[in-house]
């Protein structure tokens, strides 16, 4: 058996691909070009062992002395690969990859003269066949036989490795600029004026145009994924006018489910799924948004570029725009494990990242850049110094689960409807408090009586707050401080204060909900948790003496978690992992009392001071903390608090020698308004204002996964961080090896000249949580000047081709490389990604061009001649019956038992029982749902551009047996048999018209009339319920099942 | 149907593109089916290229099907087949240069711990083997030991990832994929690669469907996961209310409606083959519960494998249907010992005692029986057998009330049986303490290349062309282990 060969390419300079492997070598001068075998990885890797072991020491002994070493005779050296290739003054000495025709080796076993070594036997059997097998295997030197001989290779390093020649090889050249030919007839379709050039210089034709029932079935399913209804083609069967079949396609463009169908190609292509595979596969919430972006993309006809620079950077283009940051969810659908050791976290972040990086390449250039991950690409002008520096792009991207607004401009609108009204409630309170409030604190304050009002709580006096991670505090008015900024992963906060009271028996601690806060709070953490590993109290007399720590017993909360690992308990013992947690009451005020073993006494004032760790898990810190004590026995959670600065003012009134006359204006203000809450009119006011405040228009919040900077990391079960701060070029792929930081560039090969990235170098706005470099990234690839914006140009209007024509252009459209198949026409390519481009993007009017086109409405007959001269149908003589993809197959089962649910948009979901289209079924990686896979829906897991179309028993079970396709049918039945007075041939003819929009051939009619009387019959005599709804299931299930349903002409 | 149609028919390559897909994929699945002879017009095509058909090993070779005992959750090496005296000497000594990072737990790393359990000699071989195994040491002359293996992650799921696919990374093909890709399947009429997983509610394998998936090699070739409950294949069972003779008149009006639209279509290989995998269909519905039903094995048999035993009946079970699966042509069948991970599988990190005796009196006496079985049957030569998990425990001890131990991936032991591996022989050595493999040290694409070439295949010749480049289950590495093969 022979490995796999493709057509032979050349390669010329590249032939050359020892990258890595053996330093920084190239030929130089004219070197014929090499063929390059498709095993090289392996090959290279077998030739340098064999290198390292025998043939080293082989040349040594028997060779370089007289070529290279002392002397170089015959002007023949092989101290370095570079000479050994380029031969002496007799010419080459050898032929790379074939050691049996090398003269090297004829020499050397005698078979030819000069005989060498010149003096002595011809080299052992078995060291002419090593030497034979190595040059097999491509020669390779992991380093020259002389130390120092190798001229220019610098020490080996992907930051030396090879600055390849520009624009080598067709897919990296600029497009032609190209008109369509004059065209067999005066005013032919463009299209076919390429294809039927072609046609023509092999003596063949197109075929004639398919009947319309084949016409616009091939369109439907092209475009809806959808078999069109009977109206549609009653009517486009009618209309005689001209511009019928362009209208037709126009309407069907047109149609919701046009997005439903061509998105689910891209997200083969993108490697969708909504969970991160590995150990436990966890769902990622919000997911499914990024499906729906590109749904709705193609269904408004986004321009391309648009859609491509979206998807990698949309949170850098359009940071206010929800669509925009789904669209990145592009970047991070990739798998990703879910349990990362100590030693794995480096490794795993340059896996996610060439996971990025190698489904961008693939999906949006056709190319395979994550070949250059270990050693420059052995094929294409890809060196690894490009790869890393791409690489760089997503040094700081991640994924970020956030929730966003989907409708931000109606919110607002909201919003001011909303404060223009509650105004008028505000200034009643205004007034209310300016008018009338001033007189009736004036009566309460003459009579004295409610100075005697004690708190329960006291607040400390000259609080002090610290964060040992850096956070930062904010006194609020009620005595509380909310803590901003650095939201590091745990943190420890401290708060000292004084108190004047004694017998101190308790502490509060109240956890208190902040908008500014995730979900309100009362935590820090991204749901709004929070949990307490420690709390410690220590203190110390203002006079001085030593601080002690107080004993904290009886701890109990408003809320615990749970009466384990997370129950305030858990925040007196000494273990990090177990303290005060409240999931799920978010965004409500929490509260924990611990009594002191023994009351505190006093004289002359305590600093107390209060230690709160978080390190339950990650940034479950307290948002919005207060603290009070109490000398009272049985203080509850609930009761007030009395501000530090008010209980002064208090102590003030009822002082010996005190009262109302020692308040200055200020302290009176600030008095009148503590007490103001308990004035019955200043109440009625306030309650107003406060529930209308209730109706507060509130964002629809909506959780949404997006891939981007500067939002906190989806994170995992992990012993490190989520991203590397930079990234290094890497030798042979290992993070153990680093060679030096990469700073961002592109693919020289697709810059009008090597190392002008700052062209396209964008700089986010000061203070923007992003770097730019995605954008920069998505600025190069959309640019069809200096860019790449060509080659992504052709690569999409070749995807298009694909599934209009069942293969594409390039038959391999996600390797446009010298390793991929060569474009069939490339002149037509060129030409449509050129039409693409100077229509804006547009990719509605490109499918339109491709399918007016004689090449798609033509039969599919084949005859003789075209077997003959285009026997693949390369050359497009032909129209070619294609399988429906999984989805597709499904989709027209739902459709045609009239079971189908268009509901769009939205969670998907994993059960079978869902008659929605398969585009909504949730794609979890470790639950792929099985009537998808049968049919050769792909892993999700890298970029997949083409699909296999199998046909496997466990199909035909499916049909046969699963329970809901028996049901669709039973259902079908169901409605259309209640009418008895039918005429089972009526029944059969408008089944056959639901299911294969024709009507039975009088054969087919017979049989399937037959069939169910005699099936009636058996079902009757077996005794079964109701043997005509039986029978008439199975013929609706027979019909489904019709190689006619899944196979479009 | 024309078992090999692929060697008589030759097929356009447009249809080889479309049917395996994955692009120039195709020209390998082409090499391996005699490539360009069988790339004719695609009119002139027979029967359509069935990806399963069997096709003749690279190798001449008498071993036709597989069956792996997976010792998930990784069994520990010195307290298996690994005899370390110089342990049971520096029993509660410090290991002197051991790194903390090399297991999970990097906070409870204890001293060197002798294996508890008691160990004898057995065999001709004279093979030591721990108490753990009663049954199984009376095979030891039929298992060539492979005791320097070693691989790269000590982490579940990427060493699963790694010893089922060769790559830590999620999303390659695995053993079972690439085997049957590379040989087709014998059977007509069952699934060609079959997964069984731990019936007792305890979980699968970390990592989960990818240990059987496909990868990027087309869907056909990934395995077929046997529900431990209820019906373990899907859609074996006809719709309510309709029996045998409803539906093969159902099917044969399907039959004679295709076959009318068939002769307008013309010759269409695709379209043929369809019809017949109707009929293949209707047949697997009484074939595969039959390859699954040990009920009705002779009772001599079922206590041989320990099926009256209720500590290992479920394993006993899963084994026997291993023997009828590979009886009736199965290409591969692996099954998982142990759920997840921890206590639910042989990742005995705490109690090392207590969890490896649970799960090896779970399968010492299925296995045992199985490969008792085989021999009988003659069946031994043809299927190899497969022993071992994703990577082995350390010599040290992981703290704790009753002391584990922790992943290893610098040593583990697996055994090959039948299928033309060398009974009694021991290739490769750990250090004394069975920390690392220090003698002709097996990686996991040595292994992988040893296992291909029992099977007939050679590793560095069964490609597939993804993304770019060949792939292979071995990378750029692997070197047959020529000294357990027969």
């Amino acid at each position: 058996m022979t490995a796999p060969q493709h057509p032979q390419r050349f390669f010329g300079h590249f032939a050359v691909f020892l990258g890595l492997l053996v330093g920084a070598q190239r030929l130089t001068g004219a070197e014929p070009p090499v063929p390059l075998p498709a095993d090289h990885a392996e090959r290279f890797t077998r030739g340098l062992g064999q290198f390292q072991k025998e043939i080293r020491p082989l040349l040594i002994t028997h060779c370089l002395k007289c070529h290279g070493g002392e002397k170089t005779q015959g002007e023949f050296s092989l101290a370095t690969r570079e000479d050994l290739l380029r031969g002496g003054a007799d010419g080459p000495a050898i032929r790379l990859f074939d050691g049996p025709g090398s003269r090297l080796v004829k020499l050397v076993a005698h078979a030819e003269k000069p005989h060498m070594p010149s003096k002595g036997d011809p080299l052992p059997e078995a060291s002419v066949r090593a030497l034979s097998e190595w040059i097999h295997n491509g020669a390779p030197y992991d380093a020259p036989l002389i130390a120092g001989a190798a001229k220019d290779s610098k020490s080996v390093g992907p930051a030396e490795s090879r600055a390849p020649k520009p624009f080598t090889g067709w897919p990296y050249q600029r497009l032609a600029s190209i008109q369509p030919p004059a065209g067999v007839s005066g005013d032919a379709h463009p299209v076919d004026a390429f294809i039927e050039a072609r046609l023509t210089e092999k003596g063949l034709a197109l075929n004639l145009e398919s009947n319309r029932r084949t016409l616009l079935r091939r369109a439907s399913f092209d475009l809806l994924g959808l078999p069109p209804t009977p109206e549609a083609l009653d009517a486009f069967e009618k209309d005689a006018s001209p511009g019928a079949w362009e209208r037709a396609i126009d309407s069907l463009l047109a149609q919701p489910q046009h997005g439903e169908r061509w998105a689910r190609h891209w997200l083969d292509v993108a490697r969708f799924a909504e969970s991160s595979g590995f150990e436990h596969d966890y769902d990622r919430p919000g997911a499914h948004h990024y499906r729906d972006f590109v749904i709705k993309a193609l269904n408004a006809d986004m321009p391309y570029d648009q859609f491509v620079q979206w998807q990698l950077a949309g949170d850098e283009f359009a940071p206010e725009n929800p669509l925009a940051l789904m669209a990145t969810g592009f970047l991070g659908a990739g798998v990703f494990p879910t349990q990362i050791t100590a030693n794995e976290v480096e490794r795993t972040r340059y896996d996610a990242m060439d996971d990025m990086l190698a489904t961008t390449t693939s999906a949006m250039l056709g190319l395979t850049v994550g070949c250059a991950r270990c050693h420059d690409h052995k094929f294409d002008p890809i060196p690894t110094r490009d790869y890393y520096r791409l690489l760089s792009t997503f040094t700081t991207t991640v994924r970020s689960q956030r929730q966003l607004d989907l409708d931000p401009e109606l919110t607002q609108i909201k919003k001011t409807a909303f404060d223009t009204e509650h105004a008028r409630y505000l200034g009643e309170r205004n007034r209310y408090e300016q008018t009338v409030l001033p007189g009736r604190f004036d009566a309460w304050l003459q009579a004295g009586a409610g100075w005697k009002t004690r708190a329960d709580w006291e607040q400390l006096h000259s609080q002090e707050w610290k964060s040992k991670a850096g956070a930062s505090f904010r006194a609020m008015a009620d005595g509380s401080f909310l803590a901003e900024g650095k939201n590091a992963d745990s943190d420890t906060y401290t708060v000292s204060g004084q108190t004047s009271s004694s017998g101190l028996r308790a502490l509060r601690l109240e956890a208190l909900p902040d908008p500014s806060l995730p979900h309100n709070g009362p935590g820090r953490a991204d749901n709004g948790n929070l949990g307490l590993s420690r709390i410690r109290v220590f203190a110390q007399p203002l006079s001085g003496g030593e601080r002690q720590e107080v004993r904290l017993v009886r701890p109990r909360a408003t809320f615990e978690q749970n009466n384990g690992n997370l129950s305030i308990a858990g925040s007196l013992d000494n273990d990090p992992h177990t303290g005060w947690a409240v999931d799920p009451k978010f965004g409500t005020r929490q509260a924990a009392i611990f009594d002191f073993e023994t009351p505190l006494q006093n004289a002359g004032g305590l600093r107390l001071t209060i230690e709160l760790e978080f390190q339950v898990n990650s940034r479950h810190h307290i948002g919005r903390p207060r603290v009070s004590v109490t000398s009272l026995a049985s203080a509850s959670f609930d009761s007030e608090g009395i501000p530090a600065e008010i209980a002064g003012l208090l102590g003030r009134l009822k002082a010996p020698g005190g009262g109302p006359k020692t308040l200055s204006t200020s302290e009176r203000t600030t008095l009148m308004h503590w007490w103001k809450t308990s004035d019955d009119g200043w109440r009625q006011v306030h309650q107003k204002a406060e529930a209308h405040e209730k109706d507060r228009p509130k964002p629809t919040l909506t959780q949404v996964l997006m891939c981007g900077e500067g939002f906190p990391a989806l994170r995992m079960h992990t012993q490190g961080g989520d991203f590397l701060p930079e990234t290094h070029f890497l030798q042979r792929g290992s993070a153990d090896q680093k060679r030096g930081v990469a700073t961002q560039s592109f693919l020289q090969v697709l810059m009008k000249s090597p190392d002008s990235e700052a062209q396209w170098r964008w700089q986010p706005p000061t203070g923007a949580p992003y770097s730019g470099r995605r954008r920069s990234l998505a600025l190069w690839m959309t640019d069809t000047t200096d860019g790449a914006g060509h080659l992504l140009a052709r690569v999409i209007v070749n995807r298009l081709w694909q599934h209009h024509f069942g293969q594409g252009l390039v038959a391999t459209p996600n390797d446009f490389g010298i390793q991929g198949a060569k474009p069939s026409h490339p002149e037509l390519l060129d030409w449509l990604a050129g039409e693409l481009i100077r229509g804006g993007w547009r990719l509605k009017p490109i499918h339109r061009l491709l399918m007016t086109s004689q090449t798609y409405r033509q039969t599919s007959a084949v005859s003789e001649v075209k077997v003959q001269r285009d026997p693949n149908n390369s050359l497009l003589s032909r129209h070619v019956p294609t399988r429906l993809e999984a989805e597709a197959i499904r989709d027209t089962l739902l459709w045609i038992t009239g079971a189908l649910d268009t509901t769009p948009f939205g969670p998907g979901t994993l059960d079978e029982s869902s008659r929605r289209r398969s585009i909504y079924f949730t794609v979890k990686r470790s639950q792929l749902i099985p009537a998808m896979q049968v049919f050769d829906a792909p892993e999700p897991l890298v970029s997949q551009s083409t699909r296999p179309a199998t046909t496997v028993a466990p199909q035909a079970l499916w049909l046969m047996n699963n329970p809901k396709v028996r049901e669709w049918a039973t259902g079908w039945a169901h409605r259309t048999t209640h009418n008895a007075s039918q005429e089972s041939s009526e029944w059969v003819t408008s089944a056959y018209q639901r299911a294969l929009q024709r009507s039975p051939s009088p054969v087919e009619l017979q049989t399937s009339v037959g069939f169910l009387k005699q099936q009636t019959e058996r079902y009757r005599k077996a005794g079964t319920g109701r043997p005509e709804l039986q029978a008439a299931t199975d013929l609706l299930q027979t019909l489904i099942s019709l190689n006619e349903v899944i196979y479009v002409d | 149907m024309n078992p090999n149609p692929a060697l008589n028919h030759p097929l356009s390559r447009r249809d080889l593109f479309r049917r395996a897909g994955h692009g120039a994929g195709l020209l390998a699945l082409a090499g391996l089916l005699d490539d360009q002879r069988l790339l004719l017009p695609r009119a002139l095509a027979g029967p359509t290229t069935d990806p399963l058909a069997a096709r003749p090993p690279q190798i001449r070779t008498r071993a036709k099907s597989v069956i792996w005992l997976f010792m998930n959750g990784g069994p520990s090496q010195v307290d298996t087949w690994d005899y370390k005296p110089e342990l049971t000497r520096r029993h509660g000594q410090e290991l002197p240069g051991f790194d903390k990072k090399t297991g999970f737990f990097t906070d409870s790393v204890g001293p060197l711990m002798k294996s508890p359990f008691a160990w004898a000699q057995h065999g001709q071989s004279g093979t030591w083997v721990s108490d753990l195994f009663p049954n199984l040491s009376r095979h030891v002359d039929k298992m060539a030991f492979l005791h320097s293996c070693h691989t790269e992650s000590n982490n579940h799921s990427p060493a699963l990832f790694m010893i089922n696919t060769g790559s830590t990374r999620m999303g390659f093909p695995c053993v079972g994929s690439w085997m049957t890709y590379g040989l087709g399947s014998e059977s007509r009429d069952l699934p060609s690669f079959v997964v069984m997983s731990d019936p007792l509610d305890r979980g699968l394998p970390k990592g989960q469907a990818s240990n059987w998936g496909a990868g990027f090699l087309p869907s056909v070739y990934q395995g077929t996961w046997l529900r431990p409950k209820g019906d373990p294949i899907d859609n074996l069972h006809r719709p309510a209310g309709m029996n045998a003779e409803a539906q093969r008149a159902q099917l044969d009006l399907l039959r004679s409606l295709n076959q009318q639209h068939l002769a307008q279509a013309g010759s269409e290989g695709e379209l043929g083959a369809r019809i017949e995998s109707f009929e293949l269909a209707y047949r697997m519905q009484s074939a595969a519960p039959d390859a699954f039903d040990v009920e009705h094995e002779p009772d001599h048999l079922k206590r041989l494998y320990g099926l009256d035993q209720p500590h290992c009946k479920h394993f006993a079970s899963q084994c026997l249907m291993a023997r009828r699966m590979v009886e009736r042509g199965v290409r591969f069948v692996q099954i998982y010992s142990g759920g997840m991970d921890n206590q639910r599988s042989w990742d005995g990190h705490e109690d090392i005692v207590g969890n490896h005796r649970g799960f090896a009196r779970e399968t010492d006496q299925p296995i045992a029986g199985l490969l008792a079985d085989l021999e009988q049957r003659g069946l031994l030569e043809d299927t190899l057998v497969i022993w071992g998990g994703e990577f082995g425990r350390l010599p040290v001890s992981q703290k704790g009330g009753n002391p584990g131990r922790d992943h290893n991936p610098h040593a583990f032991t697996y055994w090959l049986a039948g299928g033309g591996a060398r009974g009694g022989v021991h290739h490769g050595a750990t250090d004394a303490f069975g920390h690392k493999a220090e003698v002709d040290k097996v990686s996991v694409n040595d292994l992988h290349a040893t296992i291909l070439h029992l099977m007939g295949l050679d590793h560095e010749r069964l490609t597939f062309f993804n993304n770019g480049r060949n792939f292979r289950l071995t990378d750029v590495a692997g070197d047959v282990v020529r000294s357990v093969i027969a």
